[in-house]
């Protein structure tokens, strides 16, 4: 080895010098595909930044309101029912264990305010043991007004309550002419179906969140009104300081009747991430999309780079620039595009989150966190993680070209430069061949790449195939995810062996000349066809996929609403139960409707980890429940000892439950046996929902309180019926809608649920579009001398123009076939592999043949405009001066 | 200097060797020109002794500690090429997007010269091929004949043991062709650098101080110029 004259560093410093060159002549250069490799890294850093912003935001945006109205206790003894309660006797028993410093009982219903229309939360707590775990929940007294205390019956409201009821005050002083109490002093009418009570507002909540709408009472003056007797609806516990929780959430586990659980903090949280978790990962897989697609723009711009500068590269070569370095300077390069593109990310990442959030909520559109516009506060690690992210990204895009720059045999290169007649063309003849440094041919470097084999695209489909068979891996779909990434990389790697086989053939035929010539080079120059297709392949498939599967999904849900929402009219009470003269009502002669079936709704939490799974009683015959439930397999018969339960896919799958087995279903304060009948498509309720019958619901001694009504009116009397019900509605402030209007509202929300993906699906395709137009005009500067020949020759502007877009033309055409091939099948693993390992959720695959082939023959008429810009480069080349420099 | 001893090569598929047992030294401050007819091989010499392609058999000493690039890696020859070696091509290879003076500067960064001595250096070397104040132009501006300069310039900057010109005057017409080879010759012989000029005219052969004629047969006719 030859050792280095001169201090290291100084060489270190000079070669910096020299990097830094180069990368600012290749930025002044090549200013329009720096950019947009810039702008595409930073898309994909922005996506990825502001959806890990927006979702921890609105995460933790939850659990503050949660701890706000749970407080912080070591443990909750709460109901595995949501319509069931914790016994008095059995929170006196904990309260006696010397481990446990205080136990905060808490009773909390729902009510409607006189004539507010959104029900709100009514707390009793008992305000000395609240003090120690609840504190955000202390009520302050308003000493101005005449108003009773707590433990005299004063109630409190929080503010988000207060500014609320003021605002409803001024638009009934304004019908009514009077002022309904909104002060403290003032009266409240509370209503929970068609009972009422009177209280006296005392004063206000100061530490609740902006946004609850609370009510706290004294415990007793609660359960006095609302029930329920000798229970309460939770125990918040504090543990003495030295306890273990674990051991004794054991102990007191094996002690606690059956319809009674322990929650403790890490459940709460393991839930709340749970409830958007597979949402947040699909969200962060496309960010990861638009990454990727970022690292390909860069590579498509560094590999045209390097073709463009092979000369130059190797001239340095020969004065001395190492592989090495021939390789990092490619690779700098490439940081040189990421780092500020991922800066620009991040920024842009943060004003997207801002944006999302006060557009589409905490949960964009996902319907998990309805209502929040939570607070976005960047932190330094994630930030740096996703500037990492970026940068490795364009890093993983310079990489290969960087390998071929290395690879480079120099005297060849400083003589002939890139472009080179492809393998076929400078087949070994009797010429002796020179051989480079790499001892390979003396063909194009670029041309002698390896020949993709046609069995590795055959292999890799094969791998894609079986790892769409593979169960989901952390509950999460990954082993879809790599699916999808092998699909993509088998259309790539297919690209050309489809453009030898298609144009191969084809310029062999007899053609006019700019066909042919077109024909030529695509057949030619697999390698360049494939840099250029294959953004095309990438962008389409993803977006076609997207496509396909969202079509499949609007079509299996509506399909689904069909069957879910039998009857004309519904009316909804928001979670109180439906006043009992509006049902009396329902059932005299007058009542304008032919058929009315009662539905209530509670929660059961099967696991403390997880998010409940609603408990649906409806009135439904139990020997014909797929007259109202979309059943996905066989009806069976329970035996004659067990009450039947229809249970949804979601949880089916979530639980690993199937027809035929006996489930222990925590309900009514014990754990009832009920056999499961059959499994029902669900759409609505992502963590599942198990349908019970009001008949068997009621024998096993559960209390129906109807909170929803399906109406099918009278034939012909539909205007008499709406019209039957609005006084109803008004007075009691119920929800009443038809079919036709839940089922727009239903799509609506599932088209808003899409609308982070359609915004990528164009930035794909306008990657895909710049990555065609980047390396048709590389490839057109390579050519130069090429293309001055047949200017010379005869050929007219007008001509190499047209062989040019021709030739854009081609690559569009194989990548949007192959893009279309891979992107059905992208949309079916989405469809059959993804959505149900990650939601639950399974449909038929529905392609939406039209739309797709519409959107490939717009992308085809993008591709040739986007040809325009490489066709007008090769025209302006001046004839002469590129002959005199090529001789 | 430059020592070549029993240098061999053969392209695989070639059915006899391209050249043999060459042997041949050029001393410090010689100027020895290689002639010879198409596809002989002179390039591929060329090439060998700059240590961009391998030879199959020999040595090849350079410079006054008389390294064996043969026996050298790829990294270790580019490192020589960079301190020992000044190139100068027929078609010029300027670097486009580098002004005159940072590419008669590239082989001062690539041997590691104090950053002190740019400056100083290429402008003494513009000024010595005549383009004193073309340091701030770009090559865009530039005739055949004013490149060619440059790369002369580049290619003695770093002063290295020995310049390797291939058909130097090839792409200029007879008037440029005649002051660029006087520039070079001065300027190498200036600076006691020995130089191989690869060349297809006699007129630039015999301006040499040696001719080395490659034949099929090995090398020939090693006399003085004009002799």
């Amino acid at each position: 080895m030859i050792t280095m004259k001169g201090p290291q560093a100084g060489r270190m410093r000079a070669l910096s010098q020299l990097s830094w060159w180069l990368i600012r002549a290749q930025f002044k250069t090549r200013r329009a595909a720096t950019l947009l490799s810039m702008l595409a890294i930073a898309l994909g850093v922005a996506l990825g930044y502001a959806i890990h912003l927006i979702n921890d935001a609105a995460l933790s945006d939850f659990s503050r309101a949660m701890k706000s109205v749970q407080g912080d206790p070591d443990a909750v003894i709460a109901a595995r029912d949501s319509a069931g309660s914790v016994p008095l006797a059995t929170l006196n028993a904990i309260a006696r264990d010397p481990a446990v410093l205080l136990v905060a009982a808490v009773i909390e219903t729902r009510v409607r305010i006189d004539n507010a229309p959104t029900p709100v939360r009514l707390i009793g707590i008992d305000v000395f043991s609240a003090a120690a775990v609840m504190p955000d929940l202390l009520p302050r007294q308003d000493e101005q007004a005449a108003a009773p205390n707590i433990l005299d019956g004063g109630v409190y409201a929080s503010p988000a309550l207060l500014a609320q009821l003021a605002q409803g005050a001024k638009g009934s002083q304004g019908k009514e002419g009077k002022d309904s109490g909104t002060r403290a002093g003032g009266t409240l009418k509370l209503l929970r179906g068609e009972q009422q009570w009177l209280a006296t507002l005392a004063g206000d909540l100061p530490a609740a969140r902006p946004d609850d709408l609370l009510l706290v009472a004294d415990i007793a003056w609660v359960q006095a009104r609302f029930g329920p007797a000798d229970a309460v609806s939770e125990g918040r516990v504090r543990l003495a300081p030295d306890t273990d929780l674990a051991s004794w959430r054991q102990a007191w586990a094996q002690r606690l009747p059956a319809g009674l659980l322990i929650r403790a903090a890490d459940d709460d949280s393991a839930r709340v991430s749970n409830l958007s978790r597979a949402y947040r990962v699909n969200l962060n897989v496309l960010a990861l999309v638009a990454l990727l697609t970022g690292t390909f723009l860069v590579f498509a711009t560094q590999l045209t780079a390097v073709a463009q500068r092979s000369t130059q590269f190797a001239l340095l070569g020969v004065l001395g620039l190492s592989p090495r370095m021939r390789l990092m300077q490619v690779l700098l390069e490439g940081v040189a595009i990421g780092v500020p593109g991922a800066l620009l990310g991040l920024a842009l990442g943060y004003a997207l989150a801002v944006a999302f959030t006060q557009l589409l909520g905490g949960d964009l559109g996902g319907g998990y966190f309805a209502g929040s516009a939570p607070l976005i506060v960047p932190a330094p690690a994630p930030a740096l993680l996703f500037l990492a992210f970026g940068c490795l990204a364009s890093l993983a895009g310079a990489s290969y070209p960087a390998y071929l720059n290395r690879m480079q045999p120099l005297a060849q290169a400083l003589k002939t430069g890139f472009a080179q007649r492809p393998p076929a063309d400078a087949a070994p003849t009797a010429q002796p061949r020179q051989s480079g440094q790499s001892g390979r041919s003396g063909q194009s470097w670029l041309a002698r790449l390896p020949p993709r084999m046609p069995k590795l695209p055959l292999l890799l489909a094969l791998a894609a195939f079986a790892l769409t068979q593979l169960p989901p891996l952390f509950e999460l779909p990954l082993a879809g995810y790599a699916s999808i990434a092998l699909v993509l990389v088998v259309g790539i790697a297919s690209a050309p062996l489809l453009t030898q086989l298609l144009f191969g053939w084809l310029s062999a035929q007899p053609l006019p000349a700019p066909q042919r010539i077109a024909l030529q080079n695509v057949a030619q120059a697999p390698l360049m066809a494939q840099v250029a297709a294959s953004g095309l392949i990438v962008s389409f498939a993803l977006t076609a996929s997207m496509v396909i599967m969202v079509s499949s999904f609007r079509v299996a849900v509506d399909q689904w609403l069909d069957h879910v929402l039998p009857a004309p009219l519904y009316l909804r009470s928001k979670a109180t139960p439906l006043p009992q003269d509006l049902l009396n009502a329902l059932t005299q002669p007058d009542a304008p409707f032919a058929k009315v079936e009662r539905m209530a709704n509670a929660a059961l939490t099967i696991d403390p980890q997880r998010p409940q799974v609603a408990l649906l009683i409806r009135e439904i015959e139990p020997r014909d429940p797929a007259a109202r439930l979309p059943l996905t397999g066989p009806l069976l018969t329970p035996p004659a000892a067990l009450p039947a339960v229809w249970i949804s896919e979601p949880m089916a799958e979530i639980y690993r439950l199937a027809p035929a087995q006996t489930l222990r279903l925590p309900l009514l304060g014990r754990e009832v046996p009920v056999f499961i009948g059959g499994v029902w498509r669900d759409y609505g309720r992502q963590f599942g929902a198990v349908v019970i019958s009001r008949q068997d619901y009621q024998q096993l001694g559960g209390d129906f309180q109807p909170t929803d009504l399906a109406l099918w009116p009278l034939p012909g009397q539909e205007a008499q019926a709406s019209a039957w019900l609005a006084p109803w509605a008004d007075r009691y402030g119920l929800e009443v809608a038809d079919s036709a209007t839940i089922r727009r509202l239903s799509l609506s929300i599932f088209d808003k649920s899409f609308a982070v993906t359609y915004a990528l699906e164009a930035a794909a395709m306008l990657i895909g579009l710049f990555g065609l137009a980047v390396t048709l005009a590389a490839s057109v500067w390579l050519r130069a001398r090429e293309l001055a020949t047949l200017g010379a020759l005869g050929f007219d502007r007008c001509m190499l123009s047209h062989a040019v877009m021709l030739e854009g033309a081609l690559i569009a055409a194989v990548g949007l076939l192959i893009g279309l091939a891979c992107g059905v099948a992208i949309g079916a693993i989405l469809t059959h592999v993804v959505n149900p390992q990650a939601f639950h959720w399974r449909m038929a695959l529905a392609i939406p043949w039209t739309a797709v082939c519409a959107g490939a023959a717009i992308t085809l008429a993008a591709a040739v405009l986007a040809s325009r810009y490489a066709a007008r480069q090769a025209t302006r080349l001046p004839v002469a001066q590129v002959l005199a420099n090529a001789q | 200097m430059l020592r070549v001893s029993d240098l061999a090569k053969q392209y695989r598929r070639a059915s006899r060797p391209l050249f043999s047992a060459l042997s041949f030294a050029v001393a410090s401050g010689e100027i020895v020109a290689l002639v010879g007819e198409s596809g002989v091989g002179k390039s591929t010499l060329l090439n060998c002794i700059a240590g961009l392609e391998t030879a199959d058999r020999g040595a090849i000493a350079i410079g006054p500690q008389a390294l064996d690039i043969v026996a050298l890696d790829e990294t270790a020859r580019a490192a020589l090429r960079a301190r020992s070696i000044g190139f100068v091509f027929q078609a010029f290879h300027v670097l486009p997007t580098l002004t005159v003076a940072q590419n008669i500067g590239v082989p001062l960064l690539l041997c590691g010269v104090p950053a002190s001595e740019h400056t100083p250096r290429t402008q003494a070397l513009l000024e010595r091929v005549g383009l004193a104040d073309f340091g701030p132009r770009w090559p865009a501006s530039l005739s055949g004949g004013e490149l060619q300069r440059v790369a002369i310039a580049r290619a003695l900057v770093h002063r290295p043991a020995l310049v390797l010109a291939d058909e130097p005057t090839g792409n200029l017409d007879p008037r440029t062709a005649d002051e660029v080879l006087a520039l070079l010759l001065e300027r190498v012989r200036e600076q006691q650098t020995s130089a191989l000029v690869v060349t297809h005219s006699q007129h630039v052969a015999q301006s040499c101080d040696r001719i080395l004629t490659l034949t099929p047969d090995g090398l020939s006719g090693c006399g003085r110029a004009g002799e």
